[in-house]
């Protein structure tokens, strides 16, 4: 290791190069300072909630409906909506961006990749709220042509699901390119030195190789489509639902915050305090789905010399 | 001498964002509270109103059932030469009283209810006192789908069923289909709400919001989507909204009593209600744009409100508006 404070060659660093170290370094602390500051909001905010007498926490981690207005606090319908969507994303998501990747990094010629690699951005860059109008005015009626208008209500999470998995495939798709392709090539020419053919290689020796990442990538993704907000705004539903049809509309969490910071309560009221609670649910889970796909490509991650 | 280079370039990187702050010090002067924009023959009683003269923004904020009939009225502030910025949130009723009253942001409240006396004694604390302006009339609309062939009318007693408890069409009336009833209505901030709930349930939500199959949206766009949507779906909203999408929805008669001007007029109509804008004679006294605006608004209204949607409000209520108008401005001109 070199002492990053002492310059390679023996000399006194300058002073300029001091300044923006620390200026490199302000921002750097500047990032964990609004993180920080963020998770305090969230809880001092969500203690006031907790701590209205109409509110338990089991009740409010077990409930089955939840409209604040009147007193009902069981969080479990936002909650089963958000993974609801969640899960169908996943479905489309991951499948159809693991075989963009391994088709990118694998089988696609350099100029193929070319164009897809620049299309597939292109998708990553459109504004959610633009998803959001698509999942209404095109998934949804689709989805009502294939399973008939009685079956699929005009919001429903399986729009919104499906829209969102098309958000993450451009994410997926990108990350699991990266750990296929990280997957050292040695690999791949001693699989073939033992007679594996193109498709046994990829599948049993790079796709096992790449799995941590493949891994972290995965949840990453998920905890994207987890605090994905605009299209579910748009196309789940407005009102908390327990359901487990995913023609039907219900309202995720991400949908509740936004259907009441938009103007829905007065402030200081149960349900606006509500929102941070929420808020805090959702920090919560997708901060853990962080933490373990970090953990997961660490665990996982075998050294190659 | 590149890192000299790097170093004059990060800085240069980091300039605007230190003079940035400076510069935003610099903003003009709130305007003058001269009247300069009374001008031409009195319409009704009120000052007549150049817009072309009138400076500085506006916001305002509330109902949105108000809201496309506040927007028409800015639409023509502008057309007719206001230069200035209006903001109109259509936040919903107690959302605007809020922020009118307690946050104090706003320069005008559209309310589709009358204010509340908690709401008045909280613009006291902030040193606002409420001046209520009658703008037009709304006949509630309660809507289904033209896919709906069997909802024409409906009574009270039906509405708070249908509302409520019921889970199927057939649990109301035997002759309905024994179908979900997917419910849409405004959200629990906005007059609407509040409204029906006063009129249908006695004032006690708690019937209505613990309904299954309930969406809950302060866009009322959101609501009439989801009415197009099925044949089974039912909600209600301001009348301007029904107006705007006749082609695909169908409104119920209430009690027989269909919502047209004649029935909401002399009062017939059940579920006929007051829209109002409020403010304060300080506002109105230190920003003359928003006098400006009242002032045109209470001129023209009634020759835009039936466009709109709405109904206009009796003369006699209108002409109170004018006289609070003239009361809050008094020695100003």
């Amino acid at each position: 290791m070199i002492d990053p404070t002492v310059h390679p060659f023996g000399k006194k660093m300058r002073i300029h190069e001091r300044l923006i170290e620390s200026t490199l370094f302000a921002f750097a602390l500047l990032s964990i300072v609004i993180t920080l500051g963020i998770a305090i909001i969230l809880i001092r905010e969500s203690y006031l909630f907790f701590s209205d007498p109409e509110v338990e926490l089991w009740g409010f981690l077990t409930g089955r409906e939840w409209q604040p207005m009147i007193g009902r606090f069981g969080f479990l319908p936002l909650l089963n909506a958000t993974l609801t969507t969640s899960v169908i994303a996943m479905a489309l998501g991951i499948p159809v961006g693991l075989f963009v990747a391994i088709y990118l990094s694998e089988y696609a010629s350099d100029k193929t990749r070319g164009i897809l690699k620049p299309v597939l951005e292109v998708l990553a860059g459109i504004p959610t709220i633009v998803y959001g109008y698509f999942a209404l005015t095109f998934m949804t009626p689709l989805l009502r042509s294939i399973f008939g208008m009685e079956t699929v209500e005009i919001y429903n999470t399986a729009s919104a699901g499906l829209v969102i998995g098309i958000l993450v495939l451009p994410m997926i798709a990108t990350m699991a390119e990266d750990a296929i392709g990280a997957v050292p090539k040695e690999l791949r020419l001693a699989a073939y030195a033992l007679g594996g053919t193109k498709m046994e290689t990829t599948f049993k020796v790079v796709i096992p190789a790449a799995l941590s990442g493949l891994s972290a990538t995965f949840l990453l993704a998920l905890s994207r489509a987890i605090g994905e907000t605009m299209i579910v705004a748009l196309a789940a539903g407005a009102g908390p639902n327990l359901t487990f049809s995913p023609f039907e509309a219900a309202e995720t969490i991400t949908g509740y915050i936004v259907r009441i910071s938009g103007g829905d309560v007065s402030y200081n009221s149960v349900d606006y305090n509500s929102i941070f609670a929420l808020g805090l649910i959702l920090f919560l889970i997708t901060f853990t789905l962080n933490m373990i796909s970090r953990k997961i490509s660490r665990m996982f991650h075998q050294e190659y010399e | 001498m590149r890192k000299l280079i790097v170093l004059i370039l990060a800085l240069a990187a980091l300039a605007p964002l230190v003079a940035g702050g400076a510069q935003e010090k610099a903003q003009p002067a709130a305007a003058g509270s001269s009247l300069a924009w009374i001008e031409g023959p009195s319409v009704h009683g009120l000052p007549g109103v150049n817009p072309l003269k009138v400076t500085g923004n506006i916001i305002t904020a509330g109902s949105s059932t108000v809201f496309p009939l506040s927007e028409r009225m800015a639409e023509r502030f502008k057309e007719e030469g206001y230069s200035g910025n209006i903001t109109i949130d259509s936040i919903g009723s107690g959302a605007g009283f809020e922020r009118f009253t307690v946050a104090g942001e706003t320069d005008i409240a559209n309310a589709s209810r009358g204010i509340k006396a908690k709401e008045i004694e909280n613009a006291k604390k902030i040193g606002r006192t409420p001046i209520e302006f009658r703008v037009g009339t709304d006949a509630l609309a309660v809507t289904v789908s033209k896919a709906n062939t069997f909802l024409k009318s409906v009574t009270k007693e039906e509405l708070a069923k249908i509302f409520s408890t019921a889970q199927m069409w057939s649990d109301v009336n035997p002759a309905w289909p024994a179908q979900p009833i997917q419910r849409f209505i405004p959200g629990t901030d906005s007059g609407t709400f509040d409204y029906f709930a006063e009129e249908v349930f006695e004032s006690n939500a708690e019937p209505l919001l613990a309904a299954s199959n309930l969406q809950l949206s302060e866009d009322d766009n959101i609501l009439v989507q989801g009415i197009k949507g099925s044949p089974y779906a039912i909600g209600f909203f301001g009348y301007a909204y029904y107006a705007e999408n006749e082609a695909a929805l169908n409104i119920a008669a209430i009690e027989g009593i269909e919502a047209t001007a004649a029935n909401v007029d002399n009062g017939t109509y059940p579920l006929a209600r007051p829209l109002f804008i409020y403010s304060d004679a300080q506002i109105m006294r230190e920003k003359p744009q928003v006098a400006a605006f009242i002032d045109f608004y209470l001129s023209y209204v009634n020759e835009e409100v039936v466009d709109v949607g709405y109904f206009p409000a009796n003369e006699d209520v209108i002409q109170k508006g004018r006289a609070a108008w003239l009361e809050a401005m008094k020695g100003m001109y």
